[in-house]
Formats: structure tokens, sequence, C-alpha cells
């Protein structure tokens, strides 16, 4: 699976005593739009920080395009070429939307630590970001400070600022998390345009968006994957069925 | 920045090049500069003037942490003071060993041995922001404070080290012996100084900054490390620091422990709040202010410390955005055009206020004159007036003026809400 943008190798992560993920070993193909399912608390989240760098595992490691990255840095992880979102709204809320916009293209677009530029007179990284907030239909609320954005606007300032640095990998947490209908219709939307020719690794409570975004659906219980397949076959799985509605049950009680 | 700031920024950035607004408040800033020592010729004006003017530099140089990156430090005296007993050091080496440094150079040398701490000790300081941070800094600070006393050959011991600034090579013939030579030379240090930290923070790696202070979760995840963020910043501003310390050096001659202390960390930190962290202008402000309370206010008051304190406090209950905020409050009602409905409000409460502020002043100096006089002088002279401060009626006027006119106040405060209310309603054009 050498083609793999994603791999993971016996994944797991252990807090104390507690196992949280256990033994995941899961490859996603570049360009596959890739939805990680399953009940509160089965690790979705501990899977994504482990993949993006936040968490380091205690076993097993995550390999970007075939490079090992168990023990890279979250800023190491992103210059190759991996971007994220986070499930609560994570933008920088006394910034202007454009300014928003702008520090996700710093980086990639080779200012790194530069303090001999002066950022109002780089006309390509202005028409970049121009670009973006047009992508994303912010156009108009472009000098707003994006602390007072509503709700939606500011999810889908968090994908503008996720998709900016041109990443190949981009990683959704929950993007449609607390969104009306009409909402996520619009952000799924959104996220199927600005992901066009991306690998999309997306975690989501939403079975509507997950089934119509998804190519596949990895499902997630207890820290193990029980599932890997397409939407049609998830979908008709005994084991997916028994396991995701017995443990969503358990939960109910 | 502020939001205003940034619109504006971001709008200049769409059109490019040197727009004479962006560089308005510049030309101003010469000229002001400039013109100053005509308007305040007295030998005590220009020393004013030259320690608000290393004030502002070192208050600008703190706000890069406070303000733009967001790292609360206790203890940024070190690099103001280091970079000033380095200069002194350099003076004297000019004087006795006929090292031929011009005397204008001599604040970069501070400024580089303010950077080249800031470097080290900001290699462990700044891997975490927060309260690990602002602990290193007065950790570090209480360090190099005590280290003063022990290394004497650098920081003089108690007396610290003094120097002569006139002892450099001549330079297009200023030798730098009048005070006015010196308010130029400092004058023209703030200018470059302050512009290049405004140009800064116009940087990738200062707009990276703001992004860092305010999530630096999201920031690692543009590809930014955090902690090297936060240490360019970290070297940045000591590097500014260091230049106010050469310049102090060159102003006062003379270093001492003082300049490295807790107190002197503690007072600039009060500075910039005071000003307003969230603007550029806002360290200056604070500067300014508090250079003034300092040096005029102590002239009249025994007690002015007090004032500043209370001054400090109420700035921070009410107005978080610091006297900066207090002006920038006011540019909404003046872009709707609607700036005079408030002047009504203000002009009524102006006698009010100003009574109310006299007579709480006379009555915490007419009890500080009854404890503190010495024994059998009870007459106090206060605004022009003398009386017996151990009398009861001074007291109960004072007392009584200060209740009725707060009083009043507070009856006049709905109208004012209301009229701002009113200011505010609308919606700015663009």
């Amino acid at each position: 699976m050498s083609g793999a943008a994603i791999e993971l190798k016996a994944l797991r992560k252990n807090f104390g005593l507690a196992q949280i993920i256990r033994g995941v070993d899961l490859a996603i193909a570049g360009g596959e739009r890739h939805a990680i399912i399953g009940p509160n608390g089965a690790g979705k989240s501990t899977l994504f920080n482990l993949i993006t760098g936040k968490y380091h595992p205690t076993s097993g490691s995550v390999h970007l395009n075939g490079t090992d990255v168990s023990r890279l840095k979250p800023h190491e992880i992103n210059r190759m070429g991996l971007s994220r979102s986070f499930q609560i709204t994570n933008i920088f809320p006394k910034m202007s939307v454009f300014e928003n916009i702008r520090c996700g293209l710093l980086y990639t677009m080779g200012y790194k630590y530069s303090f001999w530029h002066l950022v109002d007179r780089q006309p390509k990284l202005t028409e970049r970001a121009e670009e973006i907030l047009e992508q994303i239909n912010l156009s108009d609320r472009r000098n707003l400070l994006a602390g007072v954005l509503t709700y939606a606007e500011q999810r889908a300032l968090e994908i503008g600022i996720t998709i900016a640095g041109g990443a190949d990998i981009v990683m959704l947490d929950e993007p449609t998390a607390g969104m009306s209908a009409s909402e996520t219709d619009y952000i799924v939307d959104l996220i199927r345009q600005v992901t066009d020719g991306k690998t999309l690794v997306i975690v989501e409570h939403d079975m509507g968006v997950v089934f119509n975004l998804a190519d596949r659906i990895s499902v997630l219980v207890y820290g193990e994957i029980i599932e890997s397949d397409t939407p049609e076959n998830v979908r008709a799985s005994q084991k997916v069925q028994e396991a995701y509605l017995g443990a969503a049950e358990e939960a109910d009680h | 920045m502020s939001a205003l700031g940034d619109a504006e920024a971001a709008r200049r950035g769409k059109t490019g090049g040197l727009s004479l607004s962006a560089a308005a408040p510049w030309l101003i800033a010469i000229v002001l500069l400039a013109g100053l020592p005509f308007v305040f010729t007295g030998g005590a004006a220009l020393t004013v003037m030259n320690q608000m003017a290393i004030t502002i530099i070192f208050a600008l140089a703190y706000n890069m942490l406070l303000g733009q990156g967001g790292m609360l430090s206790f203890g940024h005296a070190v690099y103001m003071g280091l970079g000033g007993f380095f200069c002194v050091h350099l003076m004297n080496m000019v004087e006795y060993d006929g090292l031929l440094l011009p005397l204008p150079l001599l604040p970069l040398f501070g400024g580089l041995f303010g950077l080249l701490f800031a470097f080290i000790i900001g290699s462990f300081s700044t891997r975490r922001a927060g309260t690990v941070f602002a602990m290193i800094s007065l950790g570090v600070g209480e360090l190099i404070a005590s280290l003063s006393i022990i290394v004497v050959a650098f920081f003089g011991g108690e007396e610290g080290v003094s120097g002569d600034r006139t002892m450099g090579p001549v330079v297009a013939g200023f030798d730098f012996a009048s005070q006015k030579e010196v308010y130029y030379l400092t004058a023209a240090w703030l200018f470059v100084s302050a512009l290049a930290m405004f140009l800064y923070s116009r940087t990738p790696v200062g707009r990276i900054a703001n992004a860092v202070r305010d999530n630096e979760e999201r920031a690692e995840f543009l590809g930014y490390s955090q902690r090297y963020v936060r240490w360019i910043s970290f070297c940045a501003s000591g590097f500014f620091a260091g230049i106010a310390g050469g310049l102090f050096a060159i102003n006062f001659e003379i270093l001492t422990e003082e300049n490295l202390n807790l107190a002197t960390s503690g007072s600039i930190l009060l500075i910039t709040f005071l000003g307003g962290v969230g603007f550029f202008l806002g360290p200056v402000i604070g500067a300014v202010v508090f250079t003034l309370l300092q040096t005029v206010l102590s002239l009249y008051t025994e007690i002015w410390a007090l004032y500043v304190g209370l001054l400090f406090v109420l700035t921070v209950m009410f107005f978080p955005s610091g006297l900066a905020g207090v002006f920038a409050i006011h540019v909404r009602p003046w872009q709707l055009g609607k700036i005079g409905l408030l002047a009504s409000p203000y002009l009524k409460m102006f006698v009010p206020a100003l009574l109310f502020v006299f007579s709480a002043a006379a009555v915490l100096e007419i009890l500080f004159h009854a404890r503190h006089a010495a024994i059998g002088e009870e007459q106090m002279s206060l605004f022009g007036l003398t009386f017996n401060s151990h009398g009861v009626w001074p007291l109960t006027i004072a007392i009584i003026i200060c209740v009725a006119s707060y009083l009043i106040l507070k009856r006049l405060a709905p109208s004012l809400k209301e009229a701002w209310d009113e200011a505010n309603h609308g919606e700015v054009g663009r």
C-alpha cells in the first residue's frame, strides 16, 4: 500500500491505563474522501490528533505518503502537506477575516519567519487570499473581525484557513457540528468544492453528510476499526449494525 | 492591532504604493519631534522629553511581547538594563582605551547586547506561553537584578557604573555636551525605532505573532512553530529594549541595579497597559502620561504614585483597552458624523468631573498632610489656598464638594449614556 496518502500501522494510544486507540490499521488512498464514524467516546478525535501530531502514539506508527511522521510536531506535519480543522471553531478571532486567510498562506507561500517583507506589499499573497475568500464566499466579510462572524461563517472561514496552505491532505473534525440543515448543506457543498482532487479525511456525526460526501467509511468502535468500506457496504454490514447500534443503545441507557 | 488598523492595512494592501495617509502620522511625528524643543526650551523640559522618548521606545518594545505576542513579562527591565550597562562600558572604553565609536551609534550596540541576552534567555523562556513564560521572566528578572550585586566588574555593585558621553569622536561638530544635542539624538532614535517596530508588525513574522497570540494551536497547524514565533518576537523586543537602554546610558551616564529590578519591570507593564496594549500608539500614550505624572506631578505632591496607581486601577477597570481605547471608541461616532452629539453631555460633565477629581485629591492631600507633616506645622497650602490641615472644616468642605460633585455626575450619567448610544447608532458607510 505504498500509494496511500495516510497509512496507520498497529496504532495504539493509552492515556494512563485507559486504552483509547487499540490497534488501528488503516490506509487512505490519495484523492479519496474518507469518513471516520463511530459512537461517542470511540476515539475518533484521538485518532485525528494522532494523525496530525497533536498526540504521539504509544505504539505503532503513522505514515504520510510513505514517511513515518509518528514523532513529528504539528507544524512539521503541516509542512508535509497535511492541514486540519478543529471540532471547536478554531480561528483567530481578533484578526480580520482577510488576515485569517493570509496567515494560512504565509508559510507555504515561502514567507516563513521573514521580517524583511511587508505583508501588505505582496500582490501575489493578497491576490491568493482574495481568491480563497471568493471560494468560501466571505469576500464581503473581508474586513470584519473573524470573531463577529456567524457560526456557519466562522466554520467556513476555518475551512478556508485549512485549505489556504494548499495542503494535499485535508482533515476536518466535525465540520457541520451544531449547524442547521441549510447551513449543513452549504458547508458540505463548500467542502466538496474546495477539496476537489485532494485527500479528505472527515470525522462526522451527521450520517447524511457522511454518506453524501465519502468515498469510503471507517467505523471506529472502542478504539478499533471494525469496518472500512464503501458507504453501501458499510450500510449493509451486519457487524457495523450490531456494534454501532449496540454501542449507541448502550450509550442511551 | 485594532480592527480598524487591520482593515485599514488590508485596504492599503489592495491599492499598493506608499499613500499619503500612511505616511502622514510619521511626517507629523517628525515635525513634532523637531519642533518640541522650540516650544519647551528649558533644560528640565528637555530632560523630561528625553526620558519620555526613552520610555516610549521601551514601552513599544514591551508591547511587541504583551500586545502583539501575548507574552506577559515581569522582567523586561533586564534587557533595557543590560543594553544600558553595556553602553556605559563602551563609553568608558571610548574614553580610556581609545575605542573609536561615535556616540550616535552607541544605542545600536545596546540593542545588539539586549538581543544577545533575549536570544539566550528566550531559548528556554519562550517554550511555553502564559503563566510559564510569566514566571520564568519573573525569575530571570530577579536573577539578573541580584547578579548586579555579585558581578561587580560589570554591574558596579551598589553604586552602579557611570561614564561620560562627551569623550567620543566629535561627529559633524557635535560633542553631545548640551542637552539639546542629546535630545535630537534621542528623538532620532525614537523615530527610527518606532518606525522599525511599526513595520515589523506588518511583516509575516509580526503577523504570525498575532496569530500565535490569538490561537497558538491553530498557528501550529499552519506550519509555524509557536515556540520559534515567540522566540523571534522576544529577540526583537529585547533588541529595541536594549536601544532604549543605550539611550538611557547616554542621557543619564549612569546605570544602577534600579535599571534592572522588578520595580522598573513592573512600571513598564503598567505604562503599556495604561496606554492600551491593543493599539500601536497605546504604549506611546502610556509612556507620555506616565512620564508627565512622574516628573511634573511629583513636583507638586509627594503622593503622586498614589494617583498613578489610582489612574491605573480605574483604567483597567473601566477602560481595559487603555487610554488609547478611550480615543478609539470615539472613532465610530466620528465616522458616523455624530461626534457632536457627545459635546453637550461632555461639557455639562466637565466642571463636576473637575471638581470631583480635585476635591478627592484634596481629601487625600489633607489627610496626608495631617498625618505626615512635622509636629507643630499645621498650615498647608493647596491649589493656592493656605489653611490648617488639622482643622475640621477644610476636610469637611473637601468631602462635601467631593460627594456633591459625584452625585451631580451620577445624575448626568444617563443623559451621557443616551447620547452615547445615539452617537454609535447607524452603519458606517465604506
